[in-house]
């Protein structure tokens, strides 16, 4: 299963990613100039999150344990079984906002204008999701699953040579992010 | 090796599913007392004012599978735990390896309702009632909702939308009692009545007029309304008088573990009819979510040493109330603080009940920015941060707000050894 993977240290925060998936996938025009001048304003499926000095641009995750497919009343919402994306069937869904009352990371979006609920889909009928390509810093990767696990195999690689260097007593819990 | 489940609603129906999927060898048994099955019971009001073909009520399934039985139009009239077998109202005798039981709760009707049939009155429950009630309305256009409750407050707004004269009669109180404060609840009865619905609150149901058979008016709180149908929403119980004998009820109810097990290690509950004893608290969330998610893990703890506890017991709602987005949280809580933001011009009403610094509920109308963030908090069962309780105000689309300093940081935990040198 494909990812879209984000170098923290890369985005800026600029919205760029923002911008082109609002013209892209939400507005009929699809260029910005012709998708600022729609109503309803076309809705982004990517929302930059933090601010300055920490930002993040956050889509859905397609969690494996998505709450949001159980919380469909419609059976709009459904994983994909070829990608295992969760997926929405617009002609399906009622706007009765239940599945974004039930996603933790916020990425559902009510849009009141269509009366359905929009979300990432990773561009699935694309070569390539639209944020990831219009990123001037190329801080969003699309990767696979199995990349991020030779990513995490190299982490505890990194981890274990860190306890090792301050003894053998005590516990070292890394990467404690508060 | 039989499984047998005990109801076709939302929470039967996933427990058939999953129990399928996890132990593909094991025969499922699927016995509900409905004439059908498996249809989204929250779209019956959008299917009765016509919004809805028929085909959209019902789940998607897949191909036939020999090893799952669906049986309709049946009820089961007792259980036996020793033996292990439950017999149907028709006298025969199902054995099963587990059971759950899931058969939901019947639409409770006031006792006046009990009088003479009477035509153009249907309870707003099932599918069978629902058809009734949708070829009832088309040339019977004055409607009274009887119930202040969510399926109450939807179906009104689904008829108004359609064209129909609805007046929402609320025994007492205020429409959605249980659901919001009363602060909240101006915000969606003001809303209503722009809509042109007629709220009758503490009007409780004294009389009935009937003329030619079918109702022609009726009294609540002192004053008569005149309608041609009435669609009753006063909520619903559950069926437990087939498990009286068995040990599994308490009090006439059907309590079970946060794992949804009940006193019987055999026989688990999910839905409506499962009581949840957890913290010392009894939780029967009655959601949909909560059907889906209960009857999954249901199915899940069949067979496991130590059944995982159920982890959300929210009772999370939402609803588009013709153009007016609401998210319940959780119910009022009394002597809890409410921290609330709202702005009245623009129907906005966004609250949180906080009881020793944890959101514990509240709602979101009107604006419903960061509702799956904030049930989370309420999940998380933590303290908030002034950063997060700040959420009930949103200023941008942004709810996640990484702290000033980012960057990763190590803690060094110190073994006892170590400590007391």
């Amino acid at each position: 299963m494909k990812v879209i993977g984000v170098y923290m240290d890369r985005c800026l925060g600029c919205k760029t990613c923002e911008l082109y998936c609002g013209a892209e996938r939400g507005s009929e025009g699809k260029t910005l100039l012709a998708a600022v001048q729609e109503t309803p304003v076309p809705r982004p499926r990517v929302r930059v999150e933090g601010g300055p000095g920490g930002a993040f641009p956050l889509q859905c995750r397609h969690c494996l344990q998505a709450p949001c497919l159980d919380a469909c009343l419609t059976g709009a919402l459904h994983r994909d079984e070829k990608s295992g994306m969760v997926i929405i069937q617009e002609e399906r869904c009622i706007g009765c906002w239940t599945c974004t009352a039930f996603c933790p990371y916020g990425v559902i979006y009510p849009s009141c204008e269509r009366k359905i609920a929009v979300k990432c889909d990773r561009c699935l009928y694309m070569e390539k999701p639209v944020c990831v390509d219009v990123c001037p810093t190329q801080a969003l990767e699309v990767m696979e699953l199995d990349e991020i696990e030779e990513l995490l195999g190299e982490k505890r690689q990194n981890t274990t040579k860190a306890l090792a260097g301050v003894g053998r007593e005590g516990i070292r819990i890394l990467d404690i992010g508060r | 090796m039989t499984c047998i489940i005990v109801g076709g609603g939302r929470a039967g129906f996933q427990a058939a599913m999953t129990c399928r999927m996890l132990r593909p060898d094991q025969a499922v048994t699927l016995i509900d007392a409905e004439k059908e099955t498996g249809y989204y019971r929250t779209l019956l009001p959008q299917f009765m004012v016509g919004a809805l073909p028929e085909e959209r009520l019902f789940f998607p399934t897949g191909n036939n599978d020999p090893l799952l039985t669906v049986r309709t139009g049946v009820r089961v009239k007792t259980v036996d735990c020793d033996s292990r077998s439950l017999t149907l109202e028709g006298g025969e005798t199902l054995g099963y390896d587990r059971l759950i039981l899931a058969h939901g709760g019947d639409p409770y009707l006031p006792g006046i309702l009990a009088g003479p049939p009477c035509h153009g009155i249907f309870p707003i429950r099932d599918l069978t009632n629902a058809r009734r009630a949708k070829a009832w309305l088309t040339d019977h256009r004055q409607v009274v909702v009887l119930g202040g409750s969510l399926v109450g407050v939807k179906t009104a707004v689904h008829l108004r939308q359609a064209g129909l004269a609805v007046a929402l009669v609320v025994r007492r109180g205020h429409i959605l009692l249980r659901a919001l404060s009363p602060e909240s609840t101006e915000v969606i009865e003001a809303h209503l009545r722009g809509l042109g619905i007629e709220i009758c609150v503490n009007a409780p149901l004294e009389e009935i007029s009937a003329s030619g058979g079918a109702i022609d008016a009726l009294k609540v709180g002192g004053r008569w309304l005149s309608c041609n149908t009435l669609l009753v929403a006063t909520g619903t119980a559950p069926d437990t008088s087939f498990l009286e004998g068995t040990g599994l009820l308490t009090d006439g109810k059907l309590i079970v573990s946060p794992g949804l097990q009940t006193s019987d290690p055999r026989i688990f509950a999910a839905g409506d009819v499962a009581v949840i004893s957890s913290r010392g608290e009894k939780i029967s969330p009655n959601t949909w979510p909560q059907a889906v998610s209960q009857g999954r893990l249901a199915a899940e703890n069949l067979y496991r040493a130590v059944p995982t506890p159920h982890r959300d017991m929210t009772r999370i709602n939402a609803m588009d109330l013709h153009g007016l987005a609401m998210v319940i949280l959780g119910p009022p809580v009394s002597g809890a603080e409410v921290i609330s933001h709202a702005r009245a011009d623009a129907f906005v009403r966004r609250e949180l009940f906080l009881v020793a610094g944890r959101a514990v509920g509240g709602a979101l109308i009107g604006d419903i920015t960061a509702a799956g963030t904030i049930h989370a908090l309420i999940n998380s069962q933590r303290q908030l941060t002034a950063r997060e309780a700040g959420l009930i105000r949103p200023r941008t689309e942004n709810v996640i707000r990484f702290p000033e300093q980012t960057g990763r940081r190590a803690a060094l935990i110190l073994s006892p050894k170590r400590s007391s040198l």
